[in-house]
Parts: C-alpha cells; structure tokens; sequence
C-alpha cells in the first residue's frame, strides 16, 4: 500500500511537471459544458454542472454542484494530457485494488492539471491543493464562478476541443461528516486522502454543432405559395389592362 | 351627340370583364395569403430587431462582467441533476409526458426526436434546474400536420414552463425572450454556452418557410427563459 502510494505520486509529480507550453499567436474561442458525476467507486451521491467559455487563451469558469460533504474544502481542476484518454476513470483504473480511486490513480483517465480552480488568487496547478482558497460547499452545495483565468493556447484549444475533465475533490467516505482516516493523501502527507480523492467528475464537451431539423412541413405554411399569388397577381394585371383598355376606348370615342 | 348603343355595349363589356377579372385575381391573392397560415411566428417586431442586431440583445438579464476574483458567487435558484419527465406549458396549451433523450450524432448534429410527439432532451447538457443551459426540443410539425411544440411561436416573455424530473422536483422557468434564426446562422453560442451564470432553459423548434426542396425549415425558433423556482 504505501508502495503504491510512493509510486502514485511519483506519477502525479512527472505529470505535474509537464512543460505548460509557450503561448503562442493561436488562439481557441468555444463554450463547453459538463455534467459532473460521481467518480467511480468513490460513492459520492452527488452532480453537478460546469460551464468554461474559452476566449483565446482566458476562460471563465461557471460551476455548481451538491451533494457534496458540506462546509469542508474542495479541490476543484480543470485536468487535461496529451497522453491522458480525456475521460472520467473507471473502476479499472483502481490500481491499488483498494476499493477506492484516488485523484492520482485517475492520471490515465483526465491527465494532469492544468488549472486549479480557487476562488482567490492563483489558479495554476501549484495551487492544486490550495485547501484555504477552494469552495467550502456550505450545505454540501458548491458554486463557483471566475473569469479572466489565463491558460496557454494549447490548453486553451484542448478545452475547447472537449478533451479537458472538472473534477472536484474531497470524499467522506465513511460518512462522519469530516475529512479523516489513516489514509493520507498521495499528494500531500498532511492531509487524510478523503480531502484529496476525486468526488465529481466530467468531461468538458463541446456544443452541438448548428441548427435542428424539427419539422416535417406537414402544417407548413400554404399562405405565400408562389404560385397561387403569382396566378392572382396575373389575373389583376390582366383586369388592370382591360380596364385601361376599356377606359382608351371610352376616350377615344368621346 | 347621339348614343351608339353598340359602343356602349363593348365598353360595358370591356367594364364588366375588367372587374371580373379584378375581383378574381383579388379572392385568388386573399386565397394565397389566408389559405394557411403555417406554424405560429415570434413577434415580426421582435424578429426585424433580431434581424437588425444579431447581436445578444434579445436575451434578456446577461449576466454582469465576471470580476477577476469571486468573492461572492450567486448562481440564483439551481437544482440537482435528475432526468426531465415531463414538461407543461399552459400558456400554448403544451403538456407531455413522453420527454425522450437526445444526444448529438456522428456529424456533432443534436438530432430530433424520431416521434413528432414527443418533445426531447439534450442529455449533454444540463438537465431541467441544474446550472447553465438545459435544451429541450420539439417538432413544429409532422408530415400530417402539427406537432408536440406547434404553437412555440406564440410564446411570449412572462410565460411559465414547468419541467418535472424523476425525483420528483418541478422546475419552473420564466420564458426571458423568444426569437427566430435563420438555421445558418444558427446562435450556437447563446444556446449552449455560458451566456449567463444561471440555471437556465431553452425551447427549439422550427420556423419561418418551409423549403420542400430540401424537406426543412429554414429557420429555428428558440425560447430563452430561467429557472425562477
């Protein structure tokens, strides 16, 4: 166990130090969208939505979501790798076998961070687990929102393209109403794995493309049909030009 | 000066010809135009702004610039996820229980509902309460007449829309503005995007001319509104 928990973050630490990349001319623009789940085997009775407009390389960032457990801090992160399969985990990514996902084992799945969505102050992946600065969730309800968080043009298009994951932190999993437990957090020794296990998650999807074809034309409009309007207008022109004729002839013959 | 009764008689006729002529071609046009009226329209007023400035203007309450650091988030009323099952609008006499899931297809198309009846839910996107845009869509018409979102056009701002979801829970939306857009020019953006920190819901249907050359409508109306409770 604590093998596995040194190798994890191992991993987490190489991810986290992935080069952020040069930003460049290149901009994204687009708005996706969430629907934030429990994380797989982490039990969580919780959901939620989160909404990032993405505009050149700053987005704004519109989230809520319950069932959370309440008045206690959650991380929250947009995660994104090149390498990563861009998805929630599943249940086979419990590499531990332990039972439970922690918010390293779900690398392969959503990637490292590339934002930490704090309500104050800094918002790189070196505020990850900024505990002081995240949503306390009052009542189990987190809301959050924030703007003009900076991203570099990569991150920027792969949020826009839809291959960026939300995942909001922090699990009660024996349901006592606090973070606690034997178990530390493979991030950070100083705090139980409950505060940093991944509870919400979701895929950050971009919108339906265009218009929809809600109609068949079976209660379509035969008001403005062409041609019963062109045959009336002919037949007024055509009076029009008998009437004009009529009248000549009356003048003439006056 | 005497009277030719002959000429009289052409220019009676001639006279007689023309109004017939005119009142024929008059009752052909009003035909044309009452015949059938279609699908009802948003507003033209409405419409000839939409038209003018294609700009977000029509929607109602955008949200206020984003300050750089939240301090206070007030996302107003929001609810839980749960699935929509059924949706009434009083106001254009809309009541069905039958609500479908949609989901967008290979050519990132949300499709229709397949069932002229049944209004239908955009599965990614936020259910009916939850924060941001929730989209339920309905066919104006079938290829035997009216269908289940018929009368869309007729709604006004002020008008109640109540979704009620499997846990029992009813969202009630306040209809903020309706519009028409052209399906090219189709406002992606004010759909489905974050164009306000709130748990909000859109109606889409078709409108405007019907093309039977290519089987479609030409235009979407689309229905903003917000969850008030």
């Amino acid at each position: 166990m604590r093998m596995s928990h040194k190798l994890a973050t191992a991993a987490f630490g190489a991810a986290f130090l992935l080069p952020m990349g040069a930003s460049s001319a290149f901009a994204a623009d687009g708005d996706v969208n969430a629907n934030l789940a429990p994380v797989a085997l982490n039990g969580v009775a919780g959901s939620g939505t989160a909404m990032v407009k993405v505009q050149g390389t700053t987005i704004t960032v519109t989230m809520a979501a319950s069932g959370l457990l309440a008045d206690s801090p959650h991380a929250a992160h947009i995660h994104f790798g090149a390498d990563a399969r861009n998805e929630c985990p599943v249940p086979a990514d419990d590499v531990s076998a332990d039972g439970t996902l922690n918010t390293t084992e779900g690398g392969p799945a959503y990637g490292p961070i590339i934002v930490s969505l704090t309500k104050t102050g800094d918002t790189s992946p070196t505020s990850a687990l900024a505990v002081d600065r995240f949503d306390t969730a009052p009542g189990g309800r987190l809301s959050y929102e924030r703007g003009s968080i900076t991203v570099t043009a990569e991150e920027a298009k792969a949020i826009a393209d839809g291959k960026s994951v939300v995942v909001i932190h922090g699990v009660d999993h024996n349901k006592n109403g606090k973070y606690d437990g034997d178990v530390k957090s493979e991030l950070d020794p100083a705090l139980p794995t409950e505060a940093t296990d991944p509870a919400l998650c979701g895929v950050l999807t971009a919108a339906p493309a265009g218009s929809m074809a809600t109609g068949a034309g079976g209660a379509a409009s035969t008001g403005t049909s062409s041609g019963i309007l062109i045959a009336g207008a002919g037949l007024l022109l055509a009076a029009g030009g008998t009437g004009a004729f009529a009248a000549r002839r009356a003048r003439v013959k006056a | 000066m005497r009277s030719n009764p002959q000429h009289l008689g052409r220019r009676g006729i001639l006279a007689v010809a023309a109004a017939v002529l005119a009142m024929g071609g008059a009752l052909t046009v009003a035909a044309g135009l009452a015949g059938h009226d279609g699908p009802p329209q948003p507003d033209p007023d409405r419409m000839a702004q939409t038209r003018a400035d294609p700009a977000p203007d029509l929607i109602t309450a955008p949200a206020a610039p984003v300050p750089p650091v939240a301090e206070v988030t007030d996302l107003g009323p929001w609810l839980a996820a749960s699935a929509p099952v059924a949706i009434d609008i009083a106001s254009i006499d809309v009541h069905s229980t039958g609500l479908v899931p949609l989901s967008v297809g290979a050519d990132g198309v949300l499709a229709a509902p397949t069932d002229f009846g049944a209004p239908g839910w955009y599965t990614g996107g936020p259910t009916p309460g939850q924060l941001g845009p929730a989209v339920i869509a309905g066919h104006v018409d079938g290829p035997r007449g009216p269908a289940i979102f018929y009368r869309l056009g007729e709604l006004v701002a002020g008008a109640e829309v109540t979704v009620t979801r499997e846990d029992g829970s009813v969202a009630r939306f306040t209809i903020d503005s309706v519009a028409r857009y052209a399906k090219a020019e189709f406002p992606t953006s004010l759909v489905y995007g974050n164009t306000s920190n709130r748990a909000e819901i859109r109606l889409i249907t078709c409108g405007g001319a019907f093309d039977r050359a290519t089987g479609h409508y030409v235009d979407n109306i689309i229905a903003f509104g917000h969850l008030t409770a």
